[in-house]
């Protein structure tokens, strides 16, 4: 259950900054960094148990959401990665703890991801 | 040899970035993901788009656990680390979502590396 509430918070994170980001214009750090922060402040308030996690993983997605519109076409795109993000982020919960950028890193993963299954499939491309 | 301006803001961005997120994530104690978020939406609200990207990333540097930055010292250190591989790799990858994250766990882990030689 756990993890469905990680991929459920991942993708609204993502999305939730690329719209900030790239269709309300806002520029992606604003949008990373008000997303991180809301997620930080009110996720542990509403879920005591595992918000931290919860903090974490949406903070990681919405490094993901800082994709320019060129990479990710529209928010079904940018949700796909976020799925992607948060798939990773819990498949690597023990990998390199405590380094910083290691959910930066795995929102680059996802994204290049992307970026390869769209480059392959040409027709996504377009 | 001359220093270009640009390069002395980067590493300011990059000192304050990396610092300001240490001491807010473990002197202030209010966690990574806040302090993030505090330096971010400082940086983008004070600072021009590519001065506040540079803070930003930096940022990610100071969200390490105490046993990889330790001490203020080793923030420090880190901020310059983080500085120099964003001048150098500032044009690679742009507009993919976590390539500041990339650039700041690669600076993360010299810093460790370094730490660790002379400890």
């Amino acid at each position: 259950m756990e993890e469905v509430i990680i991929l459920i918070v991942s993708i609204i994170a993502g999305i939730a900054t690329y719209i900030v980001s790239n269709i309300l214009n806002r520029g992606p750090v604003i949008a990373s960094a008000i997303i991180t922060l809301a997620s930080g402040l009110m996720l542990p308030y509403f879920f005591p148990i595992i918000g931290d996690v919860l903090a974490t993983a949406a903070a990681c997605s919405s490094y993901a959401g800082m994709i320019s519109v060129e990479n990710a076409l529209n928010p079904l795109e940018m949700a796909v990665i976020s799925l992607l993000t948060g798939i990773l982020f819990i498949a690597a919960s023990s990998a390199y703890v405590g380094i910083g950028g290691r959910l930066g890193t795995i929102a680059a993963i996802s994204c290049f991801a992307w970026l390869g299954f769209k480059k392959v499939f040409v027709g996504l491309d377009k | 040899m001359k220093i270009k301006k640009k390069s002395i803001y980067v590493f300011i961005c990059s000192f304050v970035g990396v610092t300001l997120t240490w001491f807010i994530n473990h002197k202030m104690g209010y966690g990574a993901v806040i302090a993030n978020g505090l330096v971010g939406v400082m940086a983008a609200t004070f600072l021009p788009n590519d001065l506040a990207g540079i803070t930003y990333t930096s940022s990610f540097v100071g969200m390490s656990s105490l046993s990889v930055i330790p001490s203020f010292a080793a923030a420090f250190l880190g901020s310059i680390i983080v500085g120099i591989i964003f001048l150098i790799t500032a044009e690679i990858y742009a507009g993919i979502g976590g390539k500041g994250g990339t650039t700041a766990a690669l600076s993360t882990i010299i810093t460790k590396t370094i730490i660790n030689f002379f400890s």
